[in-house]
């Protein structure tokens, strides 16, 4: 069966909304839940990511509400930070996510930023019992993608697009063609993906999953839980009807 | 392509009296390539994407698709290592006399007593005199597709505008050219023939645009540059509702200017020729990768050497870090080689090598040492450019006399050390435009 992956920001669009979110995300489909720790600075993401992580700065260091994140989801954690804000203190900051039974990490900066240091990071996080989600893009060299491919112990996140929910027009069935024929690994494939069009042609590609994020935010935004419950849904309906 | 497959073919032409025989010629489709070439693919490490700043007001990446043409976008966002090129942009590229000229430059080698053969690509054999043209016609190409009825630009010597100004008109689209003020005093003529193929010219810094305003309300007198000139056509593309045509380091004009180095490549293998040393001037970083990442790519060994002004010195004195391609800070930031996007560069001749970047994809080889580079003096630079016009009777742009100043260095290191290498170089354009400018280097330099 196909992977549906689910972006949330942690503690959006409130603490208490947060903890709903995640109490329905397995139900209405989703495989793995994706939470993301508001960075210092988001290089990756576009505007309505970014605004979430404002607004939930206005509610202070939600970090102790990771805890009851991976019991109450009931599908695997995989938390996206950026390297950058952990490389002083990675052996401190993986510790504490297995503490908190996450399953996986993922830095989208790993690969850009941290060239030099993959292979140390990558096997730290084993160390401390976690997963690896490794996060590849379109400007990544071939001999790389397939290294990538051979190290993440998840699933391969491909984010597509430059940045993410900004709908830069891209050939999706090609950029996935081009990795698809590199990997064995899961192939996930998300970063301003959205549209039903996209998704077919992800899945059509060989992609074996996808990944929403901004598309659910923008719901939970405007129209609430019940309402962002039902895009997952809705998405999930659309991977499984393809 | 093998050797045994080049076609030789007899132009019958009847004229009136009787038939035209023209000399056995090479069919251009044998040489011009169908696909253009990404390097990305091939790059020693992962390229660092554009980004939007950290606290942005708005996406500049967002932005990018209200003023570029749409196809344009999608390949610039599409990496695959090879991009077919339209038959209607490849049909272009064939009238406007593609394949440009492979030529050995014999009697510089003779003048310079090396034992070294030296060839070039003469991209001044095109209309504009330049290898701008090459990304100007696929993007009024896929302008006019998308219905679009202008476009607009910067331009620096000229030479982009010029192609630019030529590409519009070939697909019917109206076109406005910002053009560097020093530029544009020492330039009339490029003024004229931009006219003339139809397009509008405006000597920026403008008071059309609101970067226009605010580099003449720092300076009146201020003498323009690349980046305040492209500040001033992405603005004036967003309100007029125009689309942007992008002259150089973007990702996507190396793409199309690989035509240059894979013809290249093609000639090479046809006279049964390796290249040694590879070299090319860099403003942008467009004439230069399109001409040497092709051999990369296919594992050339040949050493690479990109060349610039020591006026403008961003191969020696540039950082390489996040930081804006246009004066004003509407597009989106690349990592690159950089001397600073407020960097006002001197009013050097070489008015397409006054830009204070350097391209993504070359900035990450030079950092990676794939890529050598060189500076020189314009002193240095008008003695190269007054040898190789003596010798082989064509004026080098001044931007280009950038590369015959190290291709003469190189032939003479050759000759120290009886190295009978193999050097091509890209002679991105001709000078017959800029002969105000070496009237002017011959005065201060000497005849
Ligand atoms: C003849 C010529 N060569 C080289 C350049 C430098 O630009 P690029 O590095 O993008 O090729 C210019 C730019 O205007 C030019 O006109």
């Amino acid at each position: 069966m196909r992977k549906l992956v689910v972006y949330n920001t942690l503690g959006f669009p409130n603490p208490s909304d947060f903890t709903a979110f995640i109490d329905g995300v397995r139900k209405a489909g989703a495989d793995v839940l994706e939470v993301g720790l508001p960075p210092r600075y988001a290089k990756y993401d576009g505007p309505v990511i970014r605004r979430s992580h404002e607004i939930v700065a206005k509610f202070g260091d939600l970090s102790g509400n990771l805890g009851e994140v991976a019991r109450r989801a009931e599908i695997p954690v995989v938390i996206l930070t950026y390297l950058e804000d952990h490389i002083d203190h990675l052996d401190q900051f993986l510790d504490s996510l297995k503490k908190l039974n996450v399953e996986g990490v993922l830095f989208p900066d790993l690969l850009i930023d941290f060239t030099q240091q993959i292979d140390l990071v990558v096997s730290k996080v084993r160390a401390h019992g976690l997963k690896n989600v490794l996060f590849t893009s379109p400007s990544v060299p071939d001999s790389f993608i397939k290294r990538t491919g051979e190290i993440t112990d998840m699933f391969l996140y491909y984010g597509v697009r430059p940045t993410t929910g900004v709908p830069i027009p891209v050939d999706v069935g090609a950029l996935i063609r081009r990795v698809r024929n590199m990997v064995r690994s899961e192939l996930v494939v998300g970063f301003g993906l959205s549209g039903d069009k996209d998704i077919v042609s992800a899945l059509r590609a060989g992609a074996d999953g996808i990944a929403v994020g901004t598309a659910v935010i923008s719901e939970l935004e405007k129209e609430g839980v019940t309402e962002g419950l039902k895009l997952v849904s809705y998405y999930r309906g659309v991977i499984d009807g393809v | 392509m093998k050797r045994g497959s080049i076609r030789f073919k007899m132009g019958w032409n009847y004229r009136g009296i009787g038939a035209s025989f023209a000399p056995m010629e090479l069919d251009p489709r044998e040489i011009v390539p169908q696909f253009w070439y990404n390097i990305i693919p091939d790059l020693p490490r992962p390229l660092p994407p554009p980004r939007d700043p950290p606290s942005a007001e708005f996406s500049r990446i967002d932005l990018l698709r209200d003023i570029m043409p749409e196809e344009v976008l999608r390949q610039q966002f599409t990496v695959e290592r090879f991009v077919k090129i339209p038959e209607e942009v490849r049909e272009r590229y064939i009238n406007i006399g593609r394949p440009t000229p492979l030529l050995r430059a014999k009697k510089l080698e003779e003048k310079l007593g090396t034992p070294a053969k030296i060839y070039f690509k003469y991209e001044g054999a095109t209309p504009t005199g330049s290898h701008k043209i090459n990304a100007a016609i696929p993007q009024a190409y896929y302008a006019h597709n998308e219905g679009v009825p202008a476009v607009t630009t910067e331009t620096g010597a000229g030479q982009w505008g010029t192609a630019v100004a030529l590409s519009a008109s070939m697909f019917g689209l109206r076109s406005s050219v910002f053009m560097v003020k020093v530029s544009y005093q020492q330039k009339p003529m490029r003024k004229t023939i931009m006219n003339l193929y139809g397009a509008d010219v405006y000597p920026s810094p403008t008071e059309l645009t609101e970067a226009g305003k605010r580099a003449l309300a720092r300076d009146p007198n201020h003498p323009g540059s690349l980046g305040v000139a492209m500040s001033e056509a992405v603005e004036y593309a967003l309100k007029q509702r125009l689309k942007y045509l992008v002259g150089s380091v973007l990702d996507v004009v190396l793409l199309y200017q690989s035509v240059v180095g894979l013809e290249t490549a093609q000639q090479l293998e046809l006279i049964g020729e390796e290249p040694d040393v590879l070299i090319g001037c860099v403003g942008g970083g467009s004439n230069f990768g399109g001409f040497a990442f092709p051999f990369l790519g296919h594992g050339s060994k040949a050493k690479l050497i990109a060349v610039g002004p020591s006026e403008v010195p961003k191969f020696s004195s540039g950082k390489y870090e996040y930081d804006f391609p246009d004066e004003a800070g509407l597009l989106p930031m690349i990592k690159m080689l950089t001397l600073g996007r407020d960097y006002v560069p001197p009013p050097i001749y070489a008015g397409g090598l006054r830009y204070h970047g350097v391209a993504p994809s070359l900035s990450l080889l030079m950092q990676e040492g794939k890529v050598n580079w060189r500076e020189y003096g314009e002193d240095e630079i008008f003695v190269a450019a007054k040898l190789f016009s003596e010798a082989q009777g064509i004026v080098p742009a001044p931007e280009s006399a950038h590369a015959v100043k190290a291709v003469i260095d190189e032939a003479k290191s050759a000759q120290r050390n009886s190295e009978r290498k193999t050097i091509v170089f890209n002679l991105s354009g001709h000078g017959l435009l800029d002969l105000s400018n070496y009237e002017s280097m011959m005065k201060r330099f000497g005849g």
